[in-house]
């Protein structure tokens, strides 16, 4: 059966709080509920899982192409037209430092962007379930759970303390 | 009233704010969309200058073409002069994040929107490349000169200096762009639903599938701590490759490893000085009072104090250096660009970008207003032209034509004085900065709301033993 998400709008972080803990004990999988916000609350402040990310891979591989590219183009070029001059060897790495280091720089901050867009599952062209009062300090409690189980979480989130709750059929009510 | 009164004892009396977080996206969304009479006065007279500029550019390329540079060292300068500003500006938006100073919550946005103006610098930087001499002796080998010119690039890799360049210079501004959209859209999230017109349009473009979640606060603040350390990194080396390219390899004989340094520091100087110009007129006339507390100028003018010093500092150290050294050409370099041809500049260069701002910020009282950095800041502006007029209108001129790949600049040159081409240019260009960046502020919040809430979470007045204070919360 498809997920319906349902979202409660809390006036306070400790009441969103209590409502993410009626959620772990009705059995609601803690990946099934995120907390929205419009300022980043610190870890923790709601009782939440702990969200890991990979993002400091994609720079490093980003380094690491830009780093080999950088080395293959300097070498091949001075490989390829040897000039000896003043007596430097043909593959000095003074000269071949500035253009890998820059070609470093770029690929990796050209994989940094790429990887906060996959990481943070932008752009989503659909658009979500949302309240405009989460941007005046509310705190939002989405909740993605079975159709039948939109009601008894609705209750839950109203009895946690909820002054709205929003459902993407239209439903709404505290 | 979106804030409560200001806080602060005694001498730091007026000193913290402490914004409604849940008013604040509203009041200072209205506050976006209002254009005061003298928002557009400013407006128009910049578009103004804007155009003499062009006017400018365009009657300097019929009298002169592109062939020779010497003829475009005031449009270097202004260039450079932007290009310091609009480079150095977001990374004191990601240097104050880094250290998670509270007072910089207010100076992030109006820091950030600088990058905006990089477009600028990537536009006026595409002539520059026509302009620039070859790194080979276009006369070949000839006794007495050089084949190749003394540059960054040495015997110049594939694509070098031009293709290196002008992918240095994109890339900074990509990075800028990328590190406002990444802070911004959060804020423009919170907008996208309400905003009409272009604005709404590209709200929902640019933030479409941002709701907020803990995961994209995480990845937000990871991504700017990223990109933020890249920025830092290629921004440094594009002021080292440009000065190099673009001042030092002009001047034959120019050897200097602190000239970079210096060029690096005078670019962190006038941009935070920029910042805290910008920050004093929205406090002050843009209705931003309740947002923009004294904290953040007093806590941003000590870090001009001391980047202040260290430009003096480095002046010094590229002066002694070659005044011990005493070769010909050390001789030479000191002459033209200190003590002989562009000596008054040079005079009023030092005036402005240290022995003023340090005589305002070397004062507690003074520090301790939002006049007092901003008139520094001000200072260290103009300071930061005059640097520029010396460097680069000097650079351009020392060695025209064949004198360019001599071993070493054998004469002092006599100074270049502006045409009335290169007064429209440098004063244009700066209205068209000035221009774009008001512009940039009816398309996007001066404040970032995100980081002023959450600064609210965090900050408030209460007591603490028998008196009340600001207390901290430090959550890492």
């Amino acid at each position: 059966m498809a997920k319906l998400p349902i979202l409660g709008l809390f006036e306070s972080a400790d009441h969103a709080a209590d409502a993410g803990d009626a959620l772990k004990a009705a059995g609601v999988p803690m990946t099934d509920y995120d907390f929205l916000t419009d300022a980043p609350y610190p870890e923790g402040a709601f009782g939440e899982r702990e969200e890991n990310h990979r993002l400091y891979i994609f720079p490093f591989v980003g380094a690491l192409v830009g780093l080999t590219v950088g080395i293959m183009l300097t070498a091949m070029t001075q490989m390829a037209y040897p000039l000896a001059q003043g007596g430097k060897p043909i593959l000095s790495m003074p000269p071949m430092a500035v253009v890998t280091y820059e070609s470093t720089m770029l690929t990796a901050i050209v994989f940094t962007i790429i990887g906060i867009l996959f990481e943070s599952r932008l752009p989503a062209f659909k658009q979500g379930l949302y309240d405009t009062r989460i941007t005046e300090g509310y705190i939002g409690v989405l909740v993605n759970v079975d159709e039948d189980q939109l009601t008894p979480t609705q209750t839950l989130l109203t009895q946690a303390g909820a002054i709205d709750v929003v459902r993407k059929d239209g439903g709404s009510g505290a | 009233m979106a804030a409560t009164e200001a806080k602060g004892h005694g001498q730091h009396a007026g000193m913290w704010i402490y914004p409604d977080a849940a008013t604040l996206s509203q009041d200072i969304s209205e506050k976006s969309k209002a254009t005061s009479s003298a928002f557009k006065t400013a407006l128009v007279v910049t578009g103004i200058l804007f155009v003499l500029a062009v006017i400018g550019f365009i009657a300097r390329a019929a009298d002169d073409g592109f062939d020779e540079i010497g003829p475009w060292g005031y449009y270097n300068a202004v260039f450079s002069m932007i290009f310091m500003v609009t480079s150095g500006a977001p990374l004191a938006a990601c240097a104050f994040r880094f250290t998670k100073s509270h007072w910089r919550r207010p100076l992030s946005r109006v820091a950030e929107l600088f990058s905006i103006v990089g477009i600028l610098n990537l536009i006026m930087f595409i002539p520059m490349m026509i302009f620039l001499p070859s790194l080979d002796n276009p006369a070949g080998v000839v006794e007495g000169q050089m084949e190749l010119r003394r540059t960054i690039w040495f015997e110049g890799p594939i694509g070098a200096p031009l293709a290196w360049d002008l992918l240095g210079v994109a890339f900074l501004v990509i990075t800028a762009i990328a590190i406002l959209w990444t802070s911004a859209m959060a804020d423009m999230a919170e907008a996208r639903n309400t905003a009409t017109g272009f604005k709404g349009w590209l709200y929902r473009r640019l933030s479409g599938g941002w709701y907020g979640t803990k995961r994209q606060w995480n990845v937000q603040k990871a991504g700017l701590a990223l990109l933020g350390a890249f920025y830092f990194m290629t921004v440094v080396f594009m002021h080292f490759v440009f000065s190099s390219d673009y001042a030092q390899s002009l001047i034959p004989g120019w050897k200097d490893s602190i000239f970079p340094v210096i060029y690096t520091v005078t670019s962190f100087q006038v941009s935070l000085g920029a910042i805290l110009v910008a920050l004093f007129i929205l406090r002050r006339w843009g209705g931003y009072e309740g947002y923009i507390g004294k904290s953040t100028f007093w806590s941003a003018s000590k870090v001009l104090l001391g980047i202040t010093l260290l430009w003096i500092y480095h002046m010094f150290a590229f002066f002694i250096t070659f005044w011990y050294g005493r070769l010909e050409i050390e001789q030479n370099i000191i002459q033209y660009l200190i003590s002989d041809t562009y000596s008054i500049v040079f005079i009023l260069n030092a005036l402005f970008s240290f022995v003023l701002p340090f005589a305002v910020l070397v004062w507690n009282p003074v520090r301790r207003t939002d006049w007092g950095p901003a008139l520094a800041g001000l200072l260290v502006v103009i300071g930061g032209l005059l640097f520029n007029i010396r460097i680069f209108v000097a650079s351009a001129n020392a060695a025209p034509g064949e004198k360019l790949y001599a071993f070493f600049m054998e004469h002092v040159p006599a100074p270049v004085y502006p045409d009335i081409w290169d007064v429209f240019m440098v004063v244009g260009g700066l209205g068209a900065a000035v221009f774009i960046y008001l512009l940039s502020t009816r398309i996007l919040p001066v404040l970032s709301l995100w980081e002023v809430k959450e600064g609210t979470l965090y900050q408030k007045w209460g007591k603490l033993f028998r008196g009340e204070y600001q207390i901290l919360g430090k959550p890492e």
